[in-house]
């Protein structure tokens, strides 16, 4: 996307006002609002899908795999679709590195532990299907809502087989599958763009191309927690505002998002716990 | 601190809650046979009957048209036609559009209009610096990225349809040519209902750009040219520029991409709530006409938090507000 020269100057003139002036009004902290849908994939353990006003979408499901725990790596696996972008490109391999790393490193395996031989792995696939800001953020909120509403099997084995050859069994009715964990909240990304002084969430694509610099952020359990990335959120284009970034920013951006973060959790939680009371009554995911 | 002023999540809704209320316009097109008027998906059949010609959206196997986008069937005489209900911008001659340059190219800048094909703009038909009677040389030919280069966005005027479907673009007159002050958005350009103006000055000291095309600019209204043509005190300096002004006008200020230094922040969030109102209008699907910017300026001034026009609900009030206002003074 390029701006004229004068779009660019007018927008960034904007930004830098304290407080400023964003091009749909929202202040400094406010997330575009999206709409959301769980547990739509009949054939997936978990499934989640945002989409934003400016048609972003994405589409995540979670399934399961019984696996022997000593023969594999990592018992979580993320792919990630974007659609115009070669899997191997920078932009995917990027998008999927940051996602895979911040789940494997903050994911409670210990919850996939079905016995002391076997494990569920879970295997992530998101899709994109549009975006205009950088998706990472729209990525890892999706993933929340379906990890947080993925069900598996109920074990009716025994849990202790270190004794005998036995796989695991599990229950066929199911409803008595249950979710991960109950207290379980997976690690989102948080997208923050950097101008002047000023500090905003959830930059669009407009913005995007004028920010000084961008900063991601991780939020796990009600704190901000590392990998904290800056990187240039304008792809495609080369953004002549970019510049290095003031210390005093990263630590304002961490309270920030300590601040407000707990926020957008909430309303995460609100609308799954919205979805499960009308499970049956309305279907339509559109 | 409350969730709401953060972001808001909500569950899809399955339908809109307004129907597009120009619907009964379409009755004034004449037509044979206006009782048959419904909506047609690809490739559904619509006649059998030889005797009917085939326009636009449709296609013709074994004397059988079909429709070939989804849309509403239109019968003028014996020409068959399928109107589609979306899709890109279709230019006509005379049009008033925004665009933004992609290509500067040999005597031609290629320019974005939202159409199948990127328009041209020749370079014969810009207004040069240095005024109309001025030829174009090549000078001008090596230095046409000094006027326009790739992203910088103008509006301008469909002067004719190649017959390739290419529109050919011309900005001469000085109420067309670079844009300045402002933000750009965009919407589906269905959206758009044709007028005589398409520039006009809104309250608050913006103006705006409504293209046809769907492409819209918002700027701070310039106060030594007023963008108006209807207004009554002025209508006659800018709808025919003296040729003196015109000389005066077109140095190469029209080519500047400064804007002014004077923009002040009331002026830059009355455009974000003009910018909010009309992305309103389009959440909404309604027709976006000067007057119902102008309405949808005074429901919103009941936001004091312009923040909080994003929200669905804030944007479907806002509607309803200028559906009411509508009926009350009775149009429609």
């Amino acid at each position: 996307m390029i701006l004229s020269p004068a779009e660019r100057a007018y927008l960034y003139e904007s930004l830098v006002q304290k407080p400023a002036i964003r091009p749909g009004a929202r202040s400094d902290h406010q997330f575009r609002p999206l709409e959301a849908k769980t547990g739509f994939l009949p054939n997936s353990n978990g499934s989640a899908r945002i989409r934003l006003n400016d048609g972003s979408e994405c589409i995540i499901s979670v399934k399961s795999k019984v696996v022997v725990t000593r023969g594999e790596s990592s018992l979580i696996e993320v792919d990630i679709d974007v659609p115009g972008f070669r899997d191997d490109s920078n932009f995917v391999s990027n998008l999927k590195f940051s996602l895979t790393n911040l789940l494997i490193t903050k994911f409670p395996v210990e919850y996939l532990r079905l016995t002391s031989k076997y494990s569920f792995k879970l295997f992530i696939d998101c899709i994109v299907i549009s975006h205009s800001s950088y998706p990472l953020s729209l990525i890892s909120l999706t993933s929340y809502l379906a990890l947080k509403t993925t069900r598996l099997p109920l074990l009716t084995s025994e849990v202790n087989d270190e004794e005998i050859e036995e796989q695991p069994t599990f229950s066929d009715d199911w409803d008595n599958a249950k979710y991960i964990h109950p207290t379980f909240q997976p690690p989102i990304f948080i997208t923050l763009g950097v101008i002047g002084e000023n500090l905003l969430f959830d930059p669009s694509i407009e913005e995007e191309q004028v920010l000084e610099n961008g900063l991601i952020l991780s939020f796990y359990k009600d704190k901000v927690i590392t990998p904290i990335i800056n990187m240039n959120l304008a792809t495609n284009s080369n953004n002549s505002n970019f510049k290095g970034l003031n210390q005093k920013l990263i630590i304002q951006s961490i309270n920030l998002c300590n601040k407000y973060c707990p926020a957008i959790i909430k309303a995460l939680d609100t609308l799954i716990e919205q979805d499960d009371e009308n499970d049956d009554t309305d279907n339509h995911i559109f | 601190m409350e969730v709401a002023e953060v972001i808001s999540i909500t569950k899809p809704s399955s339908s809109r809650p307004f129907e597009d209320v120009d619907d009964d316009n379409d009755s004034d097109v004449e037509m044979n046979n206006t009782t048959n008027q419904s909506i047609v998906t690809p490739g559904e059949l619509i006649t059998d009957d030889p005797i009917w010609m085939k326009g636009h959206g449709t296609y013709f196997i074994n004397d059988k048209t079909y429709s070939s986008v989804a849309g509403t069937v239109s019968r003028v005489n014996r020409l068959l036609s399928v109107i589609p209900i979306r899709g890109r911008y279709q230019p006509e001659t005379g049009d008033h559009i925004v665009g933004r340059i992609t290509e500067v190219g040999n005597k031609r800048w290629k320019v974005d209009i939202g159409a199948k094909q990127d328009a041209v703009l020749m370079l014969g038909s810009v207004n040069l610096p240095g005024g109309i009677l001025r030829r174009k040389s090549e000078t001008d030919e090596l230095q046409m990225r000094n006027f326009l280069k790739e992203g910088d966005l103008l509006n301008a005027e469909v002067q004719t349809i190649f017959n390739n479907g290419i529109a050919s673009l011309h900005t001469r007159s000085l109420k067309y040519g670079k844009l300045r002050n402002g933000i750009f958005l965009k919407v589906p350009s269905s959206l758009i209902i044709k007028s005589k103006n398409h520039a006009f000055d809104l309250t608050g000291n913006i103006s705006c750009v409504l293209g046809v095309n769907g492409y819209i600019w918002l700027y701070k209204t310039n106060v030594n040219n007023p963008t108006s043509n209807n207004n009554n005190n002025n209508s006659n300096n800018s709808n025919n520029p003296s040729i003196t002004r015109l000389e005066e006008e077109s140095s190469w200020e029209i080519y500047s991409d400064k804007n002014d230094t004077t923009i002040t922040n009331s002026i830059r969030s009355n455009i974000t709530r003009y910018y909010n109102i009309i992305k309103a209008l389009s959440y909404c699907e309604l027709g976006i006409t000067e007057q119902r910017i102008s309405m949808g300026y005074e429901a919103s001034l009941a936001y004091v938090n312009l923040g909080s026009l994003n929200d669905k609900d804030a944007m479907e009030t806002i509607c309803q507000d200028i559906i009411n206002n509508e009926k009350m003074r009775g149009i429609n």
